[in-house]
């Protein structure tokens, strides 16, 4: 192998493909060989880095200098700054949100400082097309310890010692699944992974898959000989095309190396890894649904007892692990029990993956202990709120079976038990930040809309009943919202939770009841007054400019579409409310906070149709 | 229109096939004569008549016969009667071999019009219910590709999803003739494949533009207000989601979390994704596909 000087390692996760990898790739490719230094400099194309909001990024190794939003244009002054002269080049580094200052170094930037990757811990560091690459990084040595030094008991011992839980959502002990599994009889086991990632606003088994294919296929050998399983399935979401490709390619890989297949690592033990496209249904993120899934059925969940663990996929006993699960087996089996509970809590070990997103400055996959407060991965890695001047609102965890914490709540630490004790689920890690700007009812649509859409039809409580929470939800966004609808939402709710087969109806009302609880009063202004203080439901506000913060820029009045609004330069402006439309786009226009948002001023709309509102 | 239809009436009575001969003409029909069966069965094999108005009591090969050759050799052809003696029995025969209608002799002018758009028009109705599933959209080639994904994945069990994925992918939508094709082939119901067709969301009935319009509904791209860009895509493209527009170039699609959270809002165009929408950026792309 050639000894190059430096390694430029740049994403090429599905975010930064977006945002221009391939063509920066080429224009790097091009200068390194006009400056002659393609010998000395090699580009490695990685897995997601988990910055995706500052793609395309780039960390140079072993410099460690990290650089980000990478353009066609900069390329060329890049190459000859850094790498000709040695001087790394500040203008595509990461400035401090304050002193404006240049972070070279990518462990200082305070999104990168206070995780700790275990998961994650080769993303972006590796090439995932390359088994070598994994295996260097100490791939595959946990395998041929638990296949050739371990017993069954042991690794199960050894799993259930450590503490995991399983990463999909429920949070059930990993350790205890594999035994129970193991204990089983049967001529035939099968050795699951969910890569289904169907929760939207999460995407780290996406990035899980792309950047460190191998890591979740050590663990489902592993999982696979704990529990004695030959065969295995991987379930991946069709709409995560660059995901399945690096994953066969990995398959591929590991066959030929004799890492999959027959008497693996000649220790005698076989198994055969096989990837299962999903065809896009929410439900199936539950195990049953999966299986049937697999088994080219509808996706339909059936009621537990017997338990997957017995009669599972074709009716032999099963496991299903997450993604992210697997991806935790090899070190644990490598390091041991006891190391994995250096972090996280007593009951909630070890680290977790979030997808921050939403209205936050940084955005993208951090992986932090268990336990640490939400107000540090909001404010320390996340930078806190992007826009000026606007104060956090509610953080949405756990996705559509998830609920919204408010503000005060944020002290809290993350762990399965704190969590659920606020009315939200941690999930599979989907972590949206909302700012004052939301409307918190229009958010609790949003979810039903997504619940009523995906129920799988089933459970008439779960079919039905969301379908007639979402069209209250509507008519309360319309201004049609009556006195009672409140308490009939909790009743309603409580009655699908009780009554609903699987996770899906019985989480579904989540979203509401965590809403109403900390924002009932938003419920009641737009019940009640016919407002919505945040501007969004537009039959249920009214614009109005402030005339002692108008400073008469023309911002408002150039970016009004129905031309509402009049006004002389310098002078305050105003609307013109039978032209306004409540299209909003002056609030956002305005730099001085001057648009103020009030009541509306139409009487209450007509009854609306029972489909408004309704996607699909 | 009317002189694009071409008719025969068939009757051994000279003068009423000279006056149905008059009237239509009169309409801008193409019509011509004939005096028995035998003659019409000469005259339907030299030209591709529309419709056949034919008498049942005639010499040498009466009206039931020529409606039996013509349904067995010229099945497209509509048939209306025309009879001064309408029996149950010869009625009822001829209903059950398909005729359109019948017109009672003696017949007004208006009666004889009347019965005539109406079979033209049922015939047209007809023909758009056969037309519907577009005979060139399923060239030879494509159906053997299906059959090719059937017969190797035919003896696995559990297939059926991963074998409607991949005919999905040759045709562009699965309509009624592929599911029928993947049910007979994997031995399944054709209610079986279809219950699995219309449980998916990746699967779909209709068919989609050239260029595909996927836009992202996941929380991320909620909050960041995907709803805007959406709006104008419908606006600009005047169709909803799930539509195509009438020059097939567009259709749109919601999905729900492209897993692309990071450079929400997003929408995907065919295989390309865009991040950071706004309504003003939709209509630039728009213009790269026009």
């Amino acid at each position: 192998m050639e000894k190059y000087r430096a390694n430029l390692l740049l994403c090429a996760g599905t975010g930064c493909v977006a945002t221009g990898t391939p063509r920066v790739r080429e224009t790097l490719k091009a200068e390194l060989e006009k400056q002659g230094l393609a010998d000395e400099i090699k580009i490695v194309l990685t897995g997601c880095n988990g910055f995706c909001a500052e793609g395309p990024v780039m960390l140079v190794y072993p410099d460690e200098i990290f650089y980000q939003k990478l353009t066609v244009e900069e390329i060329p002054k890049l190459v000859e700054e850094h790498f000709l002269k040695g001087r790394p080049y500040e203008k595509l580094m990461f400035k401090d949100a304050e002193k404006k200052t240049a972070i070279p170094l990518m462990n200082d930037i305070p999104f990168f400082k206070h995780q700790i990757l275990r998961v994650l811990r080769n993303k972006g560091m590796i090439d995932p097309d390359s088994l070598e690459e994994y295996i260097a990084r100490d791939g595959y040595l946990a395998t041929a310890k638990a296949l050739t030094e371990m017993t069954t008991e042991d690794i199960i011992k050894v799993i259930k010692d450590s503490g995991l839980r399983g990463r999909g959502g429920a949070g059930f002990p990993t350790g205890l699944k594999w035994k129970f599994a193991s204990k089983s009889v049967a001529d035939q086991k099968y050795m699951l992974c969910n890569g289904d990632e169907g929760d939207p606003g999460a995407f780290m088994d996406r990035s899980v898959m792309e950047a460190d294919p191998h890591s979740v296929i050590e663990g489902m050998i592993i999982g696979a000989k704990a529990i004695g399983a030959s065969k295995g399935v991987i379930y991946v979401r069709a709409e995560y095309p660059l995901a399945v490709k690096r994953l066969q390619l990995a398959i591929d890989k590991c066959l030929e190396a004799g890492l999959l297949g027959e008497n693996i690592l000649d220790s005698g033990f076989d198994f055969n890894l096989e990837i299962y496209l999903g065809a896009g249904a929410f439900v199936c993120g539950e195990e049953t649904a999966l299986m049937r899934s697999i088994e080219g059925q509808r996706g339909m969940p059936r009621p537990r007892p017997p338990f997957p663990a017995h009669k599972g996929l074709w009716d032999k006993p099963s496991v299903l692990n997450n993604v992210e699960t697997l991806a935790q087996i090899a070190p644990i089996i490598m390091e041991g029990a006891e190391w994995y509970r250096t972090l996280g809590t007593e009951k909630s070990a070890g680290t977790k993956v979030f997808a921050l997103t939403g209205d936050i400055k940084n955005v993208g996959l951090v992986e932090v202990p268990m336990g640490i407060p939400l107000r540090r991965i909001i404010y320390d890695i996340g930078g806190g709120i992007n826009k000026k001047n606007k104060k956090f609102k509610a953080v949405q965890l756990g996705g559509p079976s998830g609920g919204c914490i408010p503000e005060e709540l944020l002290d809290i630490p993350v762990t399965y038990e704190d969590i659920n004790k606020t009315g939200a689920i941690v999930g599979s890690g989907g972590m949206v930040v909302m700012d004052e700007d939301t409307c918190m009812v229009s958010t609790a649509k949003f979810f039903l809309e997504f619940t009523a859409e995906e129920s799988c039809g089933k459970c008439t409580p779960c079919r039905v009943g969301t379908r007639v929470m979402l069209d209250m939800l509507i008519d309360i966004c319309k201004g049609q919202g009556k006195k009672g609808d409140i308490e009939t939402l909790l009743d309603l709710s409580k009655d699908i939770i009780a009554t609903s087969l699987c996770g899906l109806g019985q989480t579904a009302p989540n979203p509401i009841l965590t809403t109403i609880k900390y924002f009932q009063n938003e419920y009641e202004s737009h019940i009640n007054d016919h407002w919505c203080k945040a501007g969004i439901c537009s039959n249920l506000c009214s614009f109005h400019i402030n005339e002692e913060n108008c400073k008469g820029c023309g911002k408002c009045l150039r970016g009004c579409p129905s031309n509402a609004i009049v006004g002389e330069k310098k002078k305050p402006h105003r609307v013109i409310q039978e032209q306004c439309v409540q299209c909003r786009s002056c609030y956002d226009a305005c730099p001085f906070g001057a648009i103020e948002i009030k009541p509306t001023l139409k009487k209450p709309a007509e009854p609306v149709t029972q489909d408004e509102g309704v996607t699909k | 229109m009317a002189d694009d239809i071409k008719i025969l009436v068939v009757d051994d009575e000279k003068i009423i096939v000279r006056s149905v001969q008059m009237i239509l003409k009169a309409e801008g029909y193409d019509i011509e004569g004939a005096s028995s069966g035998k003659d019409a069965i000469l005259k339907i094999e030299q030209k591709n008549y529309d419709l056949v108005l034919t008498d049942l009591m005639m010499p040498e090969m009466d009206g039931i016969s020529l409606i039996r050759w013509l349904k067995e050799n010229r099945p497209e052809v509509g048939v209306v009667i025309l009879t001064g003696y309408p029996s149950q029995e010869t009625i009822k025969e001829a209903l059950e071999l398909g005729i359109i209608d019948y017109i009672p002799k003696p017949f007004t002018p208006a009666v004889l019009l009347d019965v005539t758009l109406r079979a033209i028009d049922w015939l047209n109705k007809k023909a758009a219910i056969e037309e519907k599933p577009r005979k060139d959209e399923f060239p030879p080639s494509m159906i053997e590709e299906i059959d090719r994904v059937i017969k190797k994945y035919k003896h696995k069990p559990g297939s059926s999803i991963p074998v409607l994925q991949r005919c999905q992918q040759i045709v562009g939508y699965l309509p009624p003739e592929v599911q029928k094709r993947v049910a007979k082939g994997l031995n399944l119901s054709p209610a079986q494949v279809h219950s699995i067709v219309s449980f998916y969301s990746f699967f779909t009935m209709t068919p989609r533009g050239d260029h595909n319009i996927r836009v992202c509904l996941g929380t991320a791209c909620y909050v960041k207000r995907i709803e805007e860009s959406l709006n104008k895509i419908k606006d600009e493209l005047k169709i909803d989601v799930g539509g195509v527009t009438e020059d097939k170039k567009f259709s749109i699609e919601a999905v729900r979390c492209l897993g692309a959270c990071g450079l929400a809002p997003v929408i995907v165009v065919d295989e390309e994704t865009y991040g950071a929408m706004t309504p003003k950026k939709v209509t630039e792309i728009l213009k790269n596909y026009a």
